[in-house]
Parts: structure tokens; C-alpha cells; sequence
């Protein structure tokens, strides 16, 4: 029986570009088949998500920064959590930051978009579990 | 027989007149000026102590020996009176026989007759008022003179008539000497304006819904002094339960409430201290964490990757980290000098001296925007001041002001000075693209705070900017419009 590979997609939304390009290259090398999208601001995430040209190429997984210009980490989870329901499939939401601001951590505990908050600098392997356990697809368990 | 018969006593036989002046617990006593002969009647006895006849009876007796020597003028003014009108009484201090002096009331009367002249008295033992009236006037002096150190006094309204009744140290807490008695109006007009509300408000509360007051306002005396006064209402209910007097105090707090609000503001200022020290050391460990953070992830990644061209891409990632690094540490040096700095000697300095320094620096910065700027610094043209964090803001806001100039314009930036007595502000106002304030209005001076999509923009200017003017003691107010302008007011002193 063949077995079509369904992707994981992830989407990076922060404006440090050393991040970015470290983390593309981690995953690459690590041999996650997702697919990456980035964008260096909640803003630009937003107008993605709502362009329904991009309709067929949502993101499973959003990673977000909380500190960034224009329109920063929480203000993304705001308008994402207005326009979710019209997203057609599941998306889970991570807040990525370096944050240790303890006002930071509690504020994103209680943001129910929020699944949980990652302390910079990232765990490798939790990152990888995360964009694991979104991959449900048959073909995933032969996969390496 | 009755005494009242014929209203007087001129049907009574001298018996029964005897009998009446002997027993009445009164002292009666005639004396005869020219035979110096003296009566005293068993009363007169009594009253001092004595069975009659115990002692001699004899004005000479009387006055040296019973009569307290101070109160002899007393006695004997009132007793030759020779005016017309009412006999006048003299409080006088008689000896007794167990209880020492003990004050008397004594009236006289002059009778002339064909025996000759005589005089009339009567006594009364008055010693338990006497006594009572000192008493009453000590506790009122105390009473005075608590509330005059304390600077408080009571006050009454008549809720029927709307009458108040203020004591003395109110009148001279309201600063009005001699005799001038206020009406509800008069005192209330008093108040602040901005508080006659509040406590016209109180009143008719107390007189409708029988609800105590107590309230902190601020006041205006006779002499256009402003305190602080605390005025303290509670009512007086009748038998229905009906506010019929509202009782109350009236101090003079104003010490006491001008520590406290300089205290509160000394809180409020460390208050202030702690919160931006916390906050910057959560940048400090933000910045970092984030430049450690990627460069492990780097390093990381270094190691793992075998292509020759991704090995150079990432070694220049590293470098980028290295420079990152450096100059955040250059931001921390910058802020900790700000504190350092503080204790440096103020100095006089120009504003349009160090103006002038600062276009020569940004001199580039201004050609290329072709930023018109118009300085006036005429209103108030020096101010004791550090002169490098005088430099520093205007470094700063000038920059901003260029960085941030409106895309479909030349920057216009209008700088100048002013003052309002007690303050000196320097204000810049720019016609650039201007910040959404309803959202990042409270961000705009946070460290590493960047808002539009600039690539210059580092967030260090206007935090540092923010932290040379408190540590001064001054404050920065912002105004901006998106794509209309931003105007900086910065209070320096």
C-alpha cells in the first residue's frame, strides 16, 4: 500500500533573522519534513492567514514571538483568535520569546490561543516533538 | 396665715419676722454705722459653722477676722454702694469653722433712720458653684488650648434654622480675629471651589439619610492661605430618628496631609525606581538570552552541518551575534552611566549651544533627509543642567525625529523652549509618520521597543532618553497622530 507523506507545516513569526534562519536549518538537518513559513511580524502572519489565495497552505503549527514591531506577539493571538474559525482545519498556536518576565509567562498561560510557552533558547528536541505529534497521518511512523 | 397676704410683710407681727430670719438658711445682718453696733441672725451663725452666739458678733470680727483679706475691697465697695439702680453683689471668701474659706454671696442695702444709719446684708453659701464655675473654666481652657495646639474645633449646624455655631479656634483656623459670626454660606464659601460640592453634598446627605461624614479637603483662609483641613460631620437624630444638628470638627491637617502626600510621592517615585529597575533587568536577561540563545543554536548547527557554503553562511551569523552582543553591552554601559552621571555638577548650559553641537553631528542625517528644522530657544535660552544628558536628548529625539520622517514628505521639525514659573520644558514637534498611540503609547519608552519596520530602529534612544530626564527629576509627555506628527514635551526642571 503506498502511502502519501502528509507534511507538518510550520509557520515562524519573528523579526530576528539569525533565529529564523537557524531554525529552518534545524529542521532541515534534523529531517523534519515540514514545510516552513516565516514572517518577521504578527502583521504579516495575519495577512497569510486571511488571504484566502493561501487557502490550501496553512500552517499546523504557528511558532510566535512576543517581542516584535508593528504588531507584536499578543496582539497576533488577538486577531488570530478572531479569525480561527474560518481556518478550516486545526492550528496550534506556541509563544516563542526570551523572555523570563514573569508577567510574560502568566499572560501567556492565560491565553487559552496560547498552547504553552517556549523559552528561547529552544529545545531542540521539544521543538521536534511538537511538530511530531502533528504529523497523524498512517505514513508517519515509517518515517525517519 | 399666709406670707403673701397683701403681698408684703407689713401685717406680720416681729415675731414671726424673727422667726423667719432665723431660720432660713441665709445669713442676715444689720449694723449701725454710728453705734457700730452689729445683729447677726442665727443663719449668719449657721452658715459659717457656729451656734449662734459662738463667736462675737461684731463688724470688726467680721472684717478682720472671717472676711479674707484680699476680698475686703470687694466687700466694701458693694457694700457703700452709693449708685442707683440694683444693689450689686461681691463673691466674697468667709472663713467657717471646719471648712476653711468658702465663698459667699453677699448684698448690702442702706437704710437711714431716726436711730440712725444703717446697713442691711444677706450672705448665701455659694462655695459648690464657685468651685463648680472654676472647674468648668479650667476644663474650657484646657479644652482651648488642646484645640489650639491641635488646631481643631467644633462646629453645630441648626438643621431647622440652618444656623451655625463655630467655636473660637475655627474662627482662627478661617484666620478672622474679632466679632464676626459666619453663616452656612459664608463659611462654606471658604472651601476650594472644587470641593464645595463634595461637602454641600455631605450636608444634605447628613440631614437626609443621617450618614456621618468625614472628609480631607482643601480650604482658603481670610488671608488667602490654602490648607489642608479635615472636617468631620456627624448628626444629631431626634426622637423620630430626624436629623435635627449636624456636630462636627473642623482641624487644621494641612502638615500633617502635606507630609503625607510628599511621602506618597516619595513611594510613588521608588515605586516608579523599582518597577524600571525590574524591568530592565528582565531586558537585560532578554537581550541576552536571545543573542546566547542563537548563538548556541549556531554553534549547534556549525557542528552538525557538513556543506562547506552553509558552514560560512552560519560562521557569518556567528559574527553577527559577536557584533549584536557587543553592542548590547555597549546599551547596558550607556544606561548604567546614566546613574553614574547623576551625581555630576549641574552646570549652565545653552540650549542653543549644545544644539548647534548636536546638528553639527547629525549633519549627514539632516542632509539626506533634507530635514528643515526650526529652533527657537529664546524663551528660556540656558538651564542648569548635566550638558552630555542635555546632548543625549536632543541626539535622541532629533534622530528619531529623521528616522521615523513621514515617507511622502520632508521632515519639518520645530524645537523650542518654554516655561510655565515653576517648570522648563524643551518640546520637539515633527510632521513625521507618527505612532499609534492607543497602541503603543505605553511601550514607546521601553527598552528594545521598536514599533514600525525600520531596520535602524533599535529601541535604545528614547528609553535612554526617558531615564536621563526622571533620573533629573523630570518627565517626557508624548502627543502623536498616525501620519500627521509626534510632538515630545520634555519637563527638564
Amino acid at each position: 500500500m503506498s502511502v502519501e507523506r502528509q507534511n507538518v507545516t510550520a509557520c515562524i513569526i519573528d523579526d530576528d533573522d539569525i533565529f529564523i534562519y537557524g531554525f529552518k536549518k534545524f529542521i532541515e538537518i534534523r529531517g523534519v519534513f515540514a514545510e516552513i513559513l516565516h514572517f518577521s511580524n504578527g502583521q504579516e502572519a495575519i495577512d497569510y492567514l486571511k488571504n484566502p489565495f493561501y487557502a490550501d497552505n496553512l500552517p499546523d503549527i504557528i511558532f510566535v514571538d512576543i517581542n516584535m514591531p508593528v504588531m507584536d506577539g499578543w496582539e497576533f493571538t488577538r486577531k488570530f483568535e478572531e479569525i480561527k474559525s474560518r481556518m478550516g482545519k486545526k492550528i496550534c498556536v506556541y509563544a516563542i520569546s526570551s523572555s523570563v518576565d514573569i508577567n510574560d509567562i502568566n499572560r501567556a498561560k492565560n491565553n487559552p490561543v496560547i498552547e504553552d510557552y517556549i523559552l528561547k533558547p529552544i529545545s531542540e528536541t521539544y521543538i521536534a516533538d511538537i511538530i511530531n505529534s502533528c504529523q497523524i497521518s498512517p505514513g508517519f511512523s515509517n518515517m525517519n | 396665715m399666709s406670707f403673701f397676704e397683701g403681698h408684703n410683710f407689713f401685717g406680720e407681727s416681729t415675731a414671726h419676722l424673727a422667726r423667719l430670719i432665723n431660720n432660713i438658711n441665709t445669713g442676715i445682718w444689720e449694723y449701725n454705722t454710728t453705734t457700730k453696733k452689729a445683729k447677726w441672725s442665727d443663719g449668719f451663725y449657721a452658715i459659717l459653722g457656729y451656734q449662734p452666739g459662738e463667736i462675737e458678733c461684731s463688724y470688726h470680727n467680721f472684717f478682720e477676722n472671717i472676711l479674707y483679706y484680699h476680698d475686703k475691697q470687694t466687700f466694701l465697695k458693694a457694700t457703700h454702694y452709693a449708685g442707683t439702680g440694683p444693689v450689686p453683689i461681691a463673691q466674697i471668701r468667709l472663713l467657717t469653722k471646719k471648712h476653711g474659706y468658702q465663698w459667699f454671696e453677699s448684698s448690702a442695702l442702706k437704710h437711714d433712720d431716726d436711730d440712725g444709719q444703717f446697713i442691711y446684708g444677706v450672705l448665701n453659701n455659694i462655695n459648690k458653684y464657685k468651685l463648680a464655675e472654676f472647674t468648668a473654666a479650667k476644663t474650657d481652657f484646657l479644652s482651648a488650648e488642646t484645640g489650639r495646639m491641635a488646631r481643631i474645633g467644633g462646629w453645630e449646624i441648626d438643621v431647622a434654622s440652618m444656623s451655625l455655631n463655630l467655636s473660637r479656634e475655627i474662627y482662627n483656623i478661617y484666620e478672622l480675629y474679632g466679632d464676626i459670626k459666619l453663616t452656612l454660606d459664608e463659611a462654606r464659601s471658604f472651601f476650594e471651589p472644587a470641593y464645595r460640592p463634595m461637602l454641600t453634598k455631605a450636608i444634605e446627605d447628613a440631614i437626609k439619610y443621617c450618614k456621618p461624614y468625614d472628609l480631607e479637603v482643601l480650604f482658603k483662609t481670610a488671608k488667602n492661605n490654602i490648607i489642608w483641613v479635615r472636617v468631620k460631620g456627624i448628626p444629631i437624630i431626634d426622637d423620630f430618628g430626624k436629623c435635627i444638628t449636624i456636630r462636627g470638627v473642623f482641624q487644621d491637617i494641612d502638615v500633617i496631609k502635606r507630609n503625607g502626600i510628599s511621602m506618597q510621592s516619595s513611594i510613588n517615585l521608588l515605586d516608579d525606581q523599582n518597577k524600571r529597575l525590574q524591568n530592565f533587568a528582565y531586558i537585560v536577561s532578554h537581550n541576552l538570552r536571545s543573542h546566547a540563545g542563537n548563538l548556541k543554536f549556531m554553534v549547534n548547527l556549525f557542528e552538525e552541518t557538513k556543506a562547506e557554503n552553509d558552514k560560512e553562511e552560519i560562521f557569518s551569523h556567528i559574527k553577527t551575534i559577536s557584533e549584536s552582543l557587543s553592542a548590547t553591552m555597549g546599551h547596558l554601559d550607556e544606561i548604567v552611566k546614566i546613574q553614574s552621571e547623576i551625581s555630576k555638577e549641574r552646570k549652565s548650559v545653552s540650549f542653543e549651544t549644545i544644539f548647534n553641537n548636536v546638528i553639527a553631528t547629525l549633519r549627514a542625517n539632516i542632509k539626506a533627509s533634507n530635514a528643515q528644522i526650526n529652533a527657537n530657544f529664546s524663551e528660556v535660552p540656558e538651564i542648569s543642567y548635566i550638558p552630555a544628558y542635555l546632548e543625549s536628548i536632543f541626539q535622541n529625539l532629533l534622530t528619531n525625529a529623521i528616522k521615523y520622517k513621514h515617507p511622502d514628505r520632508e521632515p519639518v521639525i520645530n524645537c523650542y523652549t518654554k516655561t510655565d514659573e515653576k517648570h522648563i520644558y524643551l518640546v520637539f514637534e515633527d510632521n513625521g509618520m507618527g505612532i499609534d498611540m492607543k497602541r503603543f503609547g505605553d511601550q514607546l519608552f521601553g527598552m528594545y521597543r521598536t514599533f514600525h519596520q525600520n531596520k535602524d530602529a533599535k529601541g535604545i534612544g528614547l528609553f535612554i532618553t526617558r531615564n536621563q530626564v526622571e533620573a533629573l527629576g523630570g518627565n517626557i509627555a508624548v502627543d502623536s497622530t498616525v501620519n500627521i506628527g509626534t510632538k515630545f514635551t520634555v519637563r527638564l526642571v
